[in-house]
């Protein structure tokens, strides 16, 4: 038998049972729908996540200070015995592959301007920021290249800040008042939105030495390196260990590189959906026992055909092809169907709610295909060999 | 026809094919099982969320230096830096509320510990004797920090669990000198083995006064403020009473965040209540399926019965009984295939317990009778259509077996 | 003498029914040449569709060997035995046996489907084999269209699509009239005039008499084989 012919015989047997094929197949299709439906939930959450932290970009290496971790972050962020300082972030450009460093303090102050006070987010920066980080300037520039140990008092907003306290105004030239210090605003950031809840934008940026001060500190919260994207971060990693051990005598700080975190949180997020295919998979666990049950019901009823099958030449392994040949057709019908069913429900929800993040994965997509065809091979294998276990005799007195 | 019957023929019915019934049942058993299995473990993880946070101590307020007017715990408001610290004198006046019984002020710091040559990184929290009330932590031997004048920065500290056999292998910490950073202090006491507690890993700390961590990590401000309210009413009035005291003393500025423990609580419960019903949602949908199969099988069942329907009618039966009789049949199975899951759900839950007993998987009664009602309307909605198509046959065909 | 076409050598068929054995065929000798033209009647419970479904490979014999064209079938396999059905032997049913789904035309494919031929070379042959039955013009048909004589048409076409040596037809005109029956007998003995060995198992005994060789079976055993000479 040729396969072609296989393929046409057994598409007429399912279609002359349309309904009983339909819903058959229907079973598998709602699995499937639901694989491409969850895994695309998970794809999509995967990619807005790794979309926000690359958005920082990834030749980045964030250096703590102090070796031990709590509350998630380096303990030495909270305070240490030896701090990270300014002439640390300087000394640390001297590194080969390095382009760029970044002091950062981070705490929270009022801020005061345009006559209005604001609860805000102040972070001490260097003026090599926004490169680093890929942050676009809407307004003005950002923080000028002063000498780093004795930068002018100037600021930069982000676009929530220059909102809540100008309005539409340009506050390019204003005095900003932040815990006692006047500083002359002299650029407005380009908004970032959210990052996992938090606004980025509710921010004021100003010269990292004059945020310690501010906060009353001794050392940084983190130094950030850029560094060449031809280097690898092993190479620029064992530079900045050498440079931290000469400044400080030891090893006392916690490096984390974007791509270490990038990789751990691509991992954390392919479990995620993984998990979610799975569950999506009970379906199609389900829509299985469909086809068995429908299948033997088929063997059942045609029981005679079979017979008639076997006294015109099939021997038992043409008669096991046909239905395993049936039952994988009935799963992959479901299985296309549960596909075009997804994906329109998937492009339905990109239109209708673009702030859910769904994106196709089509690795799943194919694989939740296969595993129909498969789930209909194995449910298939039953009835098939009962039917080519029939004796032709027996088979044909059936009626 | 009586209900009991219309059971009897439906049983009878049923009995009759014993391969497909059972596949049926199979299959709505698979469904209702996935749904609780799927609940308990959403469930388990909620309990275990919110035993964690009942773990950092009961009526629990903490207040962080620093405010910021959008949602959402940014890097700012985590590190906890304001231009206006956050000093023991402030948490020691928190004192003055009615609502607030126990305060703790908090600095944390990262700092290298040695003892006999042996060094280790690790984090130093600088505290008062209320702690160990406050967090419910246990004593593995020695005694916690005393009750003394916070402002005194006394050479004594309370170590961990790890640290103990880490530093002290064979050897009796309590009253020995440990050098923390280029200090020395005293070990008072060990804390007995509690394992990771909301991101803090109690068995690597080292404890000492609030004011010798202040002077050796060179911080003059609190990290946090741990505040237990007097009771569970106390527990809003603590926090108006705090936000008061604190703005006072700050010239009328608010510059701290108090976070209640109940509040982080239902959050987190919010949280997982949600998930728990993501999963309850996906896993019903395998009902549904389970659903379009007993529909389908229904359906041959009505054509291979043609002939039985042909001659009920013939007999004198109508239309409803006729609905009637497929109906119960449909809703028959399915919920013989709902008590088949929640034996299967449950066994398999049991195994979960038995192999994690740390974690308590227990489906939620709305999971177990939801399951239960969503099986039976699917049998019921899905049965409706076999039935109406047997009711609909014309008894002379039928009985020709047409 | 060319060795016969079929020869069974004391065949033995029975059957464990409940307790008891049934013997369908006991012991049974055969030799039938090629061309012949042969009934076998007898009683219900006699043996004869046995020994029909023996003859067609359909069913195997507990004791004794079966030669079909000098080679013992009691030693091929499944599969050899499908191949040889399909080559050699065509099947026509008191039920008909057509696949309701399918056309007259699809029907008579089926043998060649089976076998792997071009669906060009099918058509064709399929085509010409309901013309010689005398149903070009209903090849569309479904079954449920046709008259009773008109499926059972189908059926023989489809018997010979492959173009056996040997034709079985068990009970042909049971489910037919008189006039269908006659028309089917007028085809199958123009088959067996153009060479093709026919062997007809009926209740009928005007059917019966029609053979030029018959078998009567009683309780498994060949009572009676009367041979006439062609008029």
């Amino acid at each position: 038998m040729q396969g072609r012919d296989l393929l046409r015989f057994t598409t007429r047997s399912a279609l002359s049972h349309r309904l009983r094929s339909g819903l058959t197949a229907l079973g598998i299709g709602i699995g499937v729908t639901a694989v491409v439906l969850l895994t695309a939930i998970g794809e999509g959450l995967h990619h807005y996540v790794l979309d926000e932290f690359t958005q920082f970009g990834t030749n980045i290496i964030g250096i703590n200070p102090g070796r031990s971790t709590t509350f998630g972050a380096a303990t030495g962020v909270f305070g240490a015995v030896r701090p990270l300082t300014i002439d640390d972030a300087e000394a640390l450009k001297r590194v080969p592959f390095v382009l760029n460093t970044v002091p950062i303090v981070q705490g929270t102050a009022s801020a005061e301007g345009g006559g209005r006070e604001r609860s805000t987010n102040i972070s001490g920066v260097g003026p090599e920021m926004p490169a680093a980080f890929d942050f676009q300037v809407a307004l003005g520039g950002f923080l000028p290249a002063d000498d780093p140990r004795a930068p002018r008092p100037l600021a930069v907003l982000g676009a929530t800040v220059r909102h809540e306290l100008y309005g539409e105004r340009n506050p390019l030239g204003e005095l900003l008042r932040v815990g006692g210090e006047r500083y002359r605003i002299v650029g407005v950031m380009e908004s970032k939105g959210q990052v996992l809840g938090f606004d980025l934008d509710d921010t004021v940026y100003i010269p990292a030495v004059r945020a310690l001060e501010l906060y009353n500190r001794q050392g940084l919260f983190e130094i950030d390196v850029l560094y060449d994207k031809s280097a690898s971060a092993d190479e620029v990693v064992a530079g900045i260990e050498r440079m931290i051990i000469a400044r400080h005598g030891g090893l006392d700080v916690t490096i984390t590189t974007q791509q270490q975190m990038l990789d751990v949180l691509g991992s954390v997020l392919d479990v995620v959906t993984f998990a979610v295919a799975a569950l999506g998979g009970i379906s199609l666990l389900v829509g299985g026992v469909g086809i068995f049950t429908i299948m033997t019901i088929a063997v059942r009823e045609r029981t005679a055909e079979i017979g008639l099958l076997r006294a015109v030449g099939a021997g038992r392994g043409q008669v096991r092809a046909i239905f395993l040949g049936e039952s994988m057709l009935l799963a992959a019908l479901g299985g296309v169907g549960g596909l075009l069913a997804g994906t329109a429900i998937v492009a339905l929800i990109g239109v209708a709610v673009p702030l859910l993040p769904v994106r196709l994965s089509l690795p799943y997509v194919a694989a939740a295909q296969a595993i129909a065809v498969l789930i209909g091979l194995i449910a298939g294998v039953v009835p098939a060999q009962r039917a080519a276990a029939l004796d032709p005799v027996a088979a044909l007195r059936t009626e | 026809m009586t209900f009991t019957d219309c059971t009897r023929v439906a049983l009878g019915a049923l009995v009759r094919y014993p391969l497909r019934t059972a596949m049926m049942l199979l299959a709505t058993a698979i469904g209702v099982a996935a749904v609780l299995v799927l609940t308990a473990l959403g469930e388990a993880a909620r309990r275990f969320v919110a035993e964690e946070f009942q773990s950092l101590g009961t009526h629990l307020l903490v207040v962080l230096p620093g405010k910021t007017e959008t949602s959402g715990m940014g890097p700012g408001l985590m590190a906890g830096e304001s231009p206006r610290d956050l000093t023991l004198a402030d948490a020691r006046a928190l004192l003055r509320s009615p609502a607030v019984a126990k305060v703790a002020p908090i600095v944390v710091g990262a700092a290298t510990v040695s003892f006999d040559g042996l060094e280790r990184d690790i984090t130093v929290m600088g505290s008062t004797a209320s702690l160990l009330e406050v967090r419910q932590w246990r004593m593995a031997g020695g005694e916690f920090l005393r009750d003394q004048d916070w402002d005194r920065a006394s050479p004594e500290c309370v170590i961990g669990d790890t640290l103990r056999s880490e530093l002290f292998v064979g050897r009796q910490p309590v009253g020995q000198w440990l050098r923390v950073g280029d200090r020395r202090c005293r070990i008072a006491g060990i804390l007995a083995r509690q394992g990771m507690s909301v991101m803090v890993n109690v068995d690597e700390l080292v404890i000492m006064p609030v004011a010798s961590a202040q002077q050796l990590l060179n911080a003059p401000g609190l990290f946090r403020v741990l505040v237990q309210a007097a009771g569970r009413d106390s527990v809003m009035p603590a926090r108006r009473d705090m936000e008061q005291i604190l703005k006072e003393r700050h010239r009328g500025q608010e510059d701290v965040t108090v976070i209640t423990q109940d509040s982080v609580l239902a959050t987190f419960d919010g949280i997982f209540g949600a998930l728990t019903a993501a999963l309850a949602g996906i896993a019903s949908v395998s009902l549904v399926v389970a659903g379009v199969l007993i529909m389908n099988v229904m359906l041959v069942s009505v054509s291979q019965r043609t002939a039985e329907i042909g001659l009920l009618k013939a007999l004198g039966a109508n239309r409803s009984q006729v609905t009637r009789l497929f109906l119960t049949e449909a809703v028959i199975l399915a919920a013989f295939g709902a008590v088949a899951g929640v034996t299967f759900g449950q066994a398999a839950i049991f195994l979960m317990r038995s192999l994690y007993p740390d974690l308590d998987f227990d489906p939620p009664l709305w999971a177990v009778a939801g399951s239960f009602l969503i099986a039976i309307g699917c049998g019921a909605l899905f049965g409706i259509l076999p039935a109406r198509r047997a009711a609909r046959l014309d008894p002379i065909a039928a009985l020709a077996g047409r | 003498m060319p060795a016969p076409m079929i020869r069974l050598e004391s065949l033995s068929r029975t059957f464990q029914v409940g307790d008891a054995l049934v013997r369908a065929l006991d012991q049974v000798d055969l030799g039938i040449e090629a061309g012949e033209y042969l009934s076998i009647m007898g009683p219900s419970g006699s043996g004869k569709s046995t020994l029909l479904n023996v003859l067609g490979l359909l069913d195997t014999p507990t004791a004794g060997a079966y030669w079909l064209n000098g080679v013992n079938t009691s030693a091929m396999s499944d599969d050899q035995l499908a191949a040889t059905r399909q080559s050699q032997i065509g099947f026509v049913f008191q039920s008909f046996h057509l696949v309701p789904r399918m056309s007259a035309l699809e029907n008579v494919e089926l043998p060649m489907l089976l076998a792997g031929l071009d669906p060009a070379e099918r058509r064709e042959r399929a085509r010409a084999a309901l013309a010689g039955v005398g149903l070009t013009g209903r090849s569309d048909h479904r079954p449920a269209q046709l008259s009773g004589g008109e499926r059972q048409r189908v059926a023989i076409a489809r018997a010979i699509v492959m173009q056996p040596k040997l034709l079985l037809a068990d009970e042909p005109t049971g489910n037919l009239d008189t006039a269908s029956g006659a028309e089917i007998v007028r085809i199958v003995e123009g088959l067996n005039e153009r060479g093709l060995t026919l062997i007809v198992v009926t209740h009928d005994a005007q059917i019966g008499e029609r053979a030029r060789r018959r078998l009567r079976l009683r309780d498994g055993r060949v009572v009676e084989d009367l041979r006439t000479t062609r008029p």
